[in-house]
């Protein structure tokens, strides 16, 4: 991955644990007073354990995180919406927006639409859900789409034996431009589940330090934008149901048997 | 100015980062036409000042600093033109509590992005600098020209009252 997720700066630990002890202290004014940090994500691993073993044990503060944690996921999606908006042209500024090449290769899941930029694969789509809709996408992250087929050689010879099982792991450089902070935290983590296993989105949530943002991980996934290479589809719900997947579940399911993988998740 | 000046044109820090800064006035004036003007004042100010700059300046938070700036003189300029009691701002939107119990989630969107507009000027940009350009708090405090830690108590107070908003109806 090209753009691996790195805190913006070193958490503070702010021991929690021994301030919730004091005798005089109500433990959930600690926690509370700590939940905006903790879904911004400032808060040192110790002190993110003890939020999580006291919101196990009162529902009021599990539900107030939770609460924040949904307050943090719709800023995620507000993110989003401005990611590619156009910019402006005055005579002094030109503008360049980044140039992602594409073209699209046959699959046992039908056509896959791809995309390439000097950085990496930036876009795939399944065919069905049509040209315009990726073209639309790829503006939207703020690229401009130029049709050109060989540009997509390598990444489709990789699919390609990743289809016929000749390959497990990809060797291709990912662009996440216009990818928010958390969904590249998400995608970065789900990148590292080997072939043919299965995690779980409380899994991933666990993994990248927000243990109780496992819906918000769920709708990460959901704007992965370079699924199989990013494999959200070895990601699933907790009570071994398949959850979602963008392109069709259908698809989520033939990815899952071409890589031999099984509910429920061990 | 010297050489390391020389080396880094003014167009080459358009080309840097422009889209960057226009995200940037995006989010904290959260509609296309303001975000324009804020982004096209930004690299007009920039431009005049650019041959002054020290070469050993850091461009991208200067950058910050100016874009935040006008910002902010805009709003304090918008604020005095308008009648002292809609001026009061933060109080504005927690008032609307005839909201119905719960919202789709398109609607939900739409109101979080009018809230955080009433949201104190400093709270709204220590908030996007946290959470759309991956910014620490030593930085944000650099653009507000605040400490740390009123900077991050800035992102904390503008949550909070998101939550105190929202959190029953999403």
């Amino acid at each position: 991955m090209t753009a691996p997720y790195e805190p913006t700066h070193t958490p503070r630990e702010e021991h929690l644990a021994r301030k919730a002890a004091e005798p005089d202290v109500d433990p959930c004014d600690i926690a509370l007073e700590a939940m905006p940090g903790y879904v911004i994500g400032d808060m040192a691993a110790a002190d993110q354990a003890w939020i999580d073993s006291h919101a196990e044990q009162c529902n009021y503060c599990k539900n107030e995180l939770q609460w924040f944690e949904r307050i943090d996921d719709l800023l995620e999606h507000l993110g989003d919406a401005s990611a590619g908006a156009d910019i402006p042209t005055a005579p002094r500024l030109r503008v360049h927006k980044k140039v992602a090449r594409y073209g699209s290769m046959p699959s046992p899941l039908g056509d896959l639409l791809i995309a390439v930029s000097d950085d990496g694969i930036c876009e795939i789509s399944f065919g069905r859900s049509g040209t315009d809709k990726f073209l639309a996408l790829l503006d939207r992250r703020g690229f401009e789409a130029v049709a050109d087929q060989q540009a997509i050689e390598s990444a489709s010879a990789q699919l390609r034996e990743y289809f016929s099982g000749r390959r497990h792991v990809f060797d291709l450089q990912v662009d996440l431009t216009g990818v928010t902070p958390f969904t590249k935290a998400v995608l970065t983590a789900t990148s590292e589940v080997p072939f043919g296993r299965l995690l779980t989105y409380r899994d991933i949530a666990r993994s990248i330090g927000k243990p109780n943002a496992t819906r918000a991980v769920g709708n990460a996934l959901g704007r992965n934008p370079v699924p199989v290479i990013v494999p959200c589809h070895r990601v699933v719900r907790s009570d071994n149901s398949l959850g979602g997947y963008t392109g069709g579940l259908d698809i989520k399911e033939r990815l899952l048997s071409i890589e031999g993988a099984t509910l429920p998740v061990v | 100015m010297t050489d390391s000046a020389t080396l880094m044109s003014f167009d080459t820090l358009v080309d840097m980062h422009q889209r960057e800064i226009y995200r940037y006035a995006l989010h904290l004036t959260r509609n296309q036409a303001d975000a324009d003007d804020l982004y096209q004042d930004t690299f007009l100010k920039a431009y005049k000042a650019f041959d002054r700059l020290d070469a050993s300046a850091n461009y991208r938070a200067w950058l910050y600093r100016i874009a935040t700036n006008t910002f902010l003189s805009a709003k304090r300029k918008a604020n005095r033109e308008r009648p002292l009691d809609v001026a009061a701002d933060g109080e504005l939107a927690a008032v609307q509590e005839d909201q119905p119990a719960s919202l789709d989630a398109r609607d939900l969107l739409v109101e979080v992005e009018r809230f955080i507009q009433t949201l104190p000027e400093k709270q709204r940009v220590a908030l996007v600098l946290r959470k759309y350009q991956e910014f620490d708090y030593r930085q944000i405090g650099e653009v507000l020209k605040c400490s740390d830690e009123a900077a991050r108590a800035n992102v904390y107070e503008a949550l909070r009252k998101l939550r105190a908003c929202f959190g029953d109806r999403v």
